[in-house]
């Protein structure tokens, strides 16, 4: 009795417990610029109180999201901002309505896409503003990556 | 960028059938591998700092274009709290060439008592946040700050360039060791940036420090000795300071 019964609640258990979301990065290298490189200046040029250490830049990206492996399925798209050098720092974009504007630190991913996938590709114009502590920026330049991934 | 790697497959194989065979496993691995990849590529920014370096010294009056704002900020129209623009303000070029002098009595020269210099200078309000830090004529203004990306406790010093002596038009000398200040502030606490001293004749003297991304100022109050009895005439000399960024 016993044996017989613990197939079944395992099978119940299983058809119960929650199914723990698959998350794809996507293949955005149709993305242009792809490889962009952006000049920060000083938001406050003066060290006037109270201080602001921060350096930012704007930059315009036609991003373009090659979404067919889920063609005809639903899913959320997230962008994300690995935690990588030079240290801390702060995005926020605007876009033209395709993807949800937004802000994230790095370390982090923020939703920018929650629906049916309808078509191939999902494209949108961001305008992205980069901010981040320039008493960290020791070195002339540094590569800022970023990713778009899929959950399903 | 990674560094170069010893390559380990150097030696293919005697024959041209090796170097094929391995060219077509090669190939195929290749392809296992592009069939198995699961992290396609993502957009990348490279940042560069545009204006890394700022040097902002003043002595006596300067300028400075746009109106400072606290934050938050009471000015109209408002300015939203953490607004990058706020408080902003640019540094400019002032080319004034401020003074600070004592008329001392006939009847006092020489005699040892301290003689309090007065400056034609009018700036008592400090750019950093508009504060009267100062209290002109009785001090001199003197403040900047500098800018830089890197971090760590950098400081860049700030000399003064002393003649020997202060002259008059009869060539009769005056020398510039007679010349001291005191260092203070309104509100100020703590350690002065530019600290008090006495000008050393004919030398180039550090004067005080700036820590970069930090405002430095400092209001000095100047003081003739009066020590020595010298030809009566109006004796002058001209100090340049300098801040250098290394």
């Amino acid at each position: 009795m016993r044996l017989r019964s613990l197939p079944l609640m395992l099978t119940v258990l299983l058809a119960t417990w929650p199914a723990a979301a698959r998350t794809t990065r996507i293949d955005d290298s149709a993305t242009l610029p792809y490889a962009s490189s952006l000049a920060v200046q000083w938001e406050q040029p003066s060290p006037r109180r109270p201080v602001n250490n921060l350096m930012s830049g704007t930059l315009t990206l036609r991003v373009r999201l090659n979404v067919t492996p889920w063609l005809h399925r639903s899913g959320r798209i997230y962008l994300t901002l690995p935690a990588q050098q030079p240290g801390p720092m702060s995005v926020s974009w605007a876009t033209q309505g395709k993807l949800l504007p937004g802000q994230l630190t790095s370390g982090s991913r923020v939703l920018v896409y929650s629906g049916p996938i309808t078509a191939p590709f999902i494209e949108d114009v961001l305008e992205l503003t980069l901010r981040v502590d320039g008493t960290r920026l020791r070195q002339q330049q540094y590569h800022v990556n970023f990713n778009f991934e899929m959950d399903e | 960028m990674f560094p170069r790697r010893r390559d380990p497959q150097r030696r293919l194989g005697g024959t041209a059938f090796h170097k094929l065979r391995w060219l077509l496993t090669a190939g195929l691995l290749g392809a296992a591998l592009l069939g198995s990849a699961t992290a396609p590529r993502a957009f990348e920014v490279t940042i560069a700092p545009a204006s890394p370096q700022t040097i902002y010294l003043q002595v006596g009056v300067g300028t400075f274009t746009g109106t400072y704002c606290s934050n938050p900020c009471n000015s109209y129209p408002p300015i939203p709290p953490n607004t990058p623009t706020a408080p902003n303000g640019t540094p400019g070029n002032n080319a004034t060439v401020n003074t600070v002098s004592v008329s001392v009595p006939a009847a006092q020269v020489g005699n040892g008592t301290v003689q309090t210099m007065t400056t034609n200078s009018t700036q008592s309000e400090s750019f950093y946040d508009d504060y009267a830090f100062c209290n002109a004529p009785a001090q001199l203004y003197i403040g900047g700050f500098y800018r830089t990306t890197t971090t760590g406790n950098g400081s860049i010093n700030v000399t003064a360039t002393v003649p020997a002596a202060l002259t008059d038009t009869a060539g009769d000398k005056l020398s510039f060791g007679t010349i001291s200040w005191t260092s203070s502030g309104n509100a100020d606490t703590g350690t002065e940036p530019f600290p008090g001293a006495t000008f050393t004749p004919g030398a180039v003297q550090t004067i005080g420090a700036i820590a970069q991304n930090q405002w430095a100022e400092s209001c000095w109050t100047f003081s003739y000795a009066n020590t020595t009895v010298v030809a009566a005439g109006t004796y002058t000399g001209t100090v340049l300071y300098t801040a250098t960024t290394p």
